[in-house]
């Protein structure tokens, strides 16, 4: 292992293993082959894995179909308000999707299975537009231009759609893995209209149900295996994705000019943002003030004053933990990263990186239980500590993939000048490369940071985890809805975005958030 | 004049193919050897061997009489090799400034704190930086990130220099610049050095001695420019 600190590695990987991979290991090991043959082999498995294949295909075309298109033009184009356009656009993802849930709900008769798609794919579009843009600014100016002297504006699109396509693929395939796995919006969907089960609801019943942790484990192996035969051609498709379009002197395209077409370029953009992020943030404001009662800007400030007031705690909790969270996994995903990157069979590994994020939440969350729920760790399993360890095991792997990105792309030479200068694996890695990587690492803090605040279908399960505000939203909408709950909703959508808000407002680069 | 540099049958591998070698080669201690050859050719693999940032398939390195790799061992790592490797493209630390890189190395080197800051001004001076001190190699010109690039290495305590086209991105004059300094700092110094090219006009006024690499081997022997 050259090039890397051993002990550092060690001890990351050990911290890796006990909080991302112990988990999903204690399951495993709990799965016996008659509760395997009884779930593989019914009907119902089949008939559930079948509509949850639909709901991933159908979310993640849709995905593909408006951020290809939303990514290229605010990236790449001319079309008015880009420089607004774009960040908006990421809006749909930070926000829970619960949120789209309740509010598209309310403000239309979608329901079912229509009305699952179409919120996920709101929630997910901006991955599809953000892979897809970063590819787009990644070809060379002299390439474009070759192609253009060479058969103008069509011979430009062919050359830089196989380029870009793998990088919109990896955003379309994480689409699709979050779709599959989600449980609180077909959810739901279904506890307000026609029941739409999933595959994830199959797996919670049978740990609810049935209360046998085993067969919960069979249920989900067949989406796990379903995600990770998604997650290994992504990580594939980010590589040629990322390599395909980087040049050592590299010169930035100029924008597109769309001529005509900038006008309505941008109606379509600007209608993506207001129908995924505006219109549902609109919805939480209107109800806020009063709703159909007569919104007032005195009842909405009342409202926000009572919903600060009454979950000031758990508002508090969720912040310090998904803080804590994000603060631990950037050494730890600095580590890994850079082990995975730089080790000569780091790459070989990627796929139990990944590992935790491919397993449903919903079981994750329940390895979580059986893992820590005994009598010698108590203290552990009832305190805020199973937190943590819940939000840095599920979530390290996305600053791990960021971090190990972005040192691929940072000159190996830079470490091996420090190497002849005598600078030791640590401190080369704590001095040349994690300073060279800082908006990657900070990028990485905000997005497990943005994840924990939004994290559900773990929580649900561990009792701990039933103090985080996400939670209180969660039982609060299925029992009652208030201005209070539209109100803290926007205080969590406030507290999730205040991040970005801040390094937008302050730094001049940008954060890196892509793996 | 003893050896400085002793290759003996040096052979670099991608994989399983060798790209470089197997080659025997002695350069004198004080020596500037100019070693020629097209892209490809194996030039910084063979400085990267020689370094002990690139791991041979077989052969051995000795350095000043220490063998530095023996086969596929490294016996002496980078940092002891008393080598320091001026990189195509200088590889400087976009993070640090000119001060802090040159601190940063004399740190590794053991240097007290208290003596870093007058070490990296001399090292500035020696390279013709002063007033640079505040500087991040994204705000230098190419000779002066080359410059900065120099002093680092020899913030390194080399008494071997490995030049990996260190005249590349510069124009005429600042390459006569350049050329004339490492001149000075060769004499000066009492350095050794290893100059790799793909320019058979580059360098050859200092150098004393030039051979051609192609395709991993020396070709022909030694030429005496």
């Amino acid at each position: 292992m050259t090039g890397v600190s051993r002990p550092l590695v060690i001890a990351a990987t050990t911290v890796f293993a006990v909080l991302g991979l112990a988990p999903i290991a204690v399951m495993l090991a709990r799965v016996s082959g008659a509760d395997l043959s009884d779930v593989l082999g019914s009907a119902r498995t089949a008939s559930l894995l079948g509509r949850t294949l639909w709901l991933g295909l159908a979310t993640s075309a849709i995905a593909l179909a408006v951020g290809l298109p939303f990514g290229f033009l605010v990236a790449r184009t001319d079309v008015p308000g880009a420089a607004l356009l774009r960040p908006l656009g990421l809006v749909p993802l930070m926000l829970p999707p619960l949120f789209l849930a309740i509010t598209w709900t309310a403000m239309s008769d979608l329901r079912g299975a229509p009305a699952a798609v179409l919120i996920l794919a709101a929630n997910t579009f901006p991955l599809v537009a953000l892979f897809s843009a970063r590819a787009f600014e990644r070809i060379d100016a002299r390439s474009e231009e070759a192609a253009l002297v060479a058969g103008g504006a069509r011979a430009a699109l062919m050359m830089e759609l196989p380029l870009v396509l793998p990088a919109a693929l990896c955003g379309t395939c994480l689409a699709f893995v979050l779709a599959v796995n989600d449980f609180a919006v077909p959810d739901y969907v279904s506890s307000v209209g026609r029941k739409f089960n999933v595959y994830a609801d199959q797996i919670f019943n049978s740990w609810q149900g049935a209360g046998s942790s085993g067969r919960a484990v069979a249920t989900a192996l067949p989406l796990v295996a379903l995600t990770l035969l998604t997650l290994l051609p992504a990580l594939a498709l980010r590589r040629s994705g990322a390599m395909a379009t980087l040049g050592g002197d590299f010169q930035r395209p100029a924008a597109l000019r769309l001529g005509p077409w900038r006008f309505p370029a941008c109606a379509f953009c600007a209608a993506c943002v207001a129908l995924c992020a505006l219109l549902p943030l609109g919805r939480l404001v209107w109800e806020a003030g009063g709703g159909a009662r007569g919104w007032t800007a005195a009842g909405f400030r009342s409202a926000l004053a009572t919903a600060l007031e009454n979950e000031r705690a758990f508002l508090a909790a969720s912040l310090v933990w998904s803080a804590l969270a994000a603060t631990l996994c950037v050494p730890l995903a600095l580590v890994l990263g850079h082990a995975l990157e730089r080790w000569r069979h780091g790459r070989k590994l990627e796929w139990l990186a990944v590992l935790p994020i491919a397993v449903p939440a919903i079981l994750f969350g329940i390895g979580e239980i059986v893992l820590w729920n005994r009598d010698l760790t108590a203290g552990i399993y009832n305190s805020g500590a199973v937190i943590l360890m819940l939000f840095v095991g599920r979530f390290v792997a996305f600053p791990l993939l960021i971090s190990s990105g972005a040192v691929a792309s940072l000159d190996r030479r830079l470490e091996e000048a420090g190497e002849l200068c005598g600078a030791r694996p640590a401190t080369r890695l704590g001095r040349i490369v994690a300073p060279s990587l800082w908006p990657s690492l900070l990028g990485g803090w905000a997005l497990v940071f943005v994840l924990a605040m939004r994290e559900l279908d773990a929580a649900i399960l561990v009792p701990a985890a039933n103090r985080t505000v996400i939670f209180k939203v969660f039982n609060r909408i299925h029992f009652a809805r208030d201005d209070a709950v539209a109100a803290l909703c926007l205080l969590i959508v406030f507290f999730i975005l205040l991040p970005g808000l801040l390094w937008s407002l302050f730094a001049r680069q940008r954060l890196e958030v892509l793996p | 004049m003893s050896v400085a540099i002793r290759l003996e049958g040096l052979a670099v591998g991608a994989g399983k193919r060798t790209v470089l070698g197997p080659l025997d080669l002695d350069v004198a201690e004080g020596e500037h050897v100019l070693v020629v050859g097209p892209s490809g050719a194996g030039k910084t693999t063979l400085l990267r061997a020689i370094a002990g940032l690139a791991r041979p398939q077989r052969g051995r390195v000795t350095l000043f009489g220490r063998t530095a790799s023996e086969g596929a061992r490294i016996v002496l790592p980078p940092a002891g090799r008393g080598v320091g490797l001026l990189f195509q493209g200088g590889a400087l630390w976009p993070h640090m400034s000119a001060r802090r890189t040159l601190e940063f190395v004399l740190a590794r080197r053991g240097v007290a704190r208290a003596a870093r800051r007058a070490r990296s001004d001399e090292l500035l001076a020696l390279v013709e930086l002063t007033g640079f001190e505040r500087r991040k190699p994204g705000t230098l010109s190419g000779g002066e990130a080359q410059r900065l690039a120099l002093a680092r290495a020899l913030a390194c305590e080399a008494r071997i220099l490995l030049l990996d086209e260190p005249l590349g991105p510069l124009d005429a004059a600042l390459r006569a610049e350049l050329l004339a300094r490492l001149e000075r700092l060769q004499r000066e110094l009492g350095l050794t050095v290893l100059h790799v090219t793909h320019d058979p006009a580059e360098a050859r006024s200092i150098a004393d001695r030039a051979l051609f690499l192609r395709d991993g081997l020396l070709v022909d022997g030694e030429v005496t420019p």
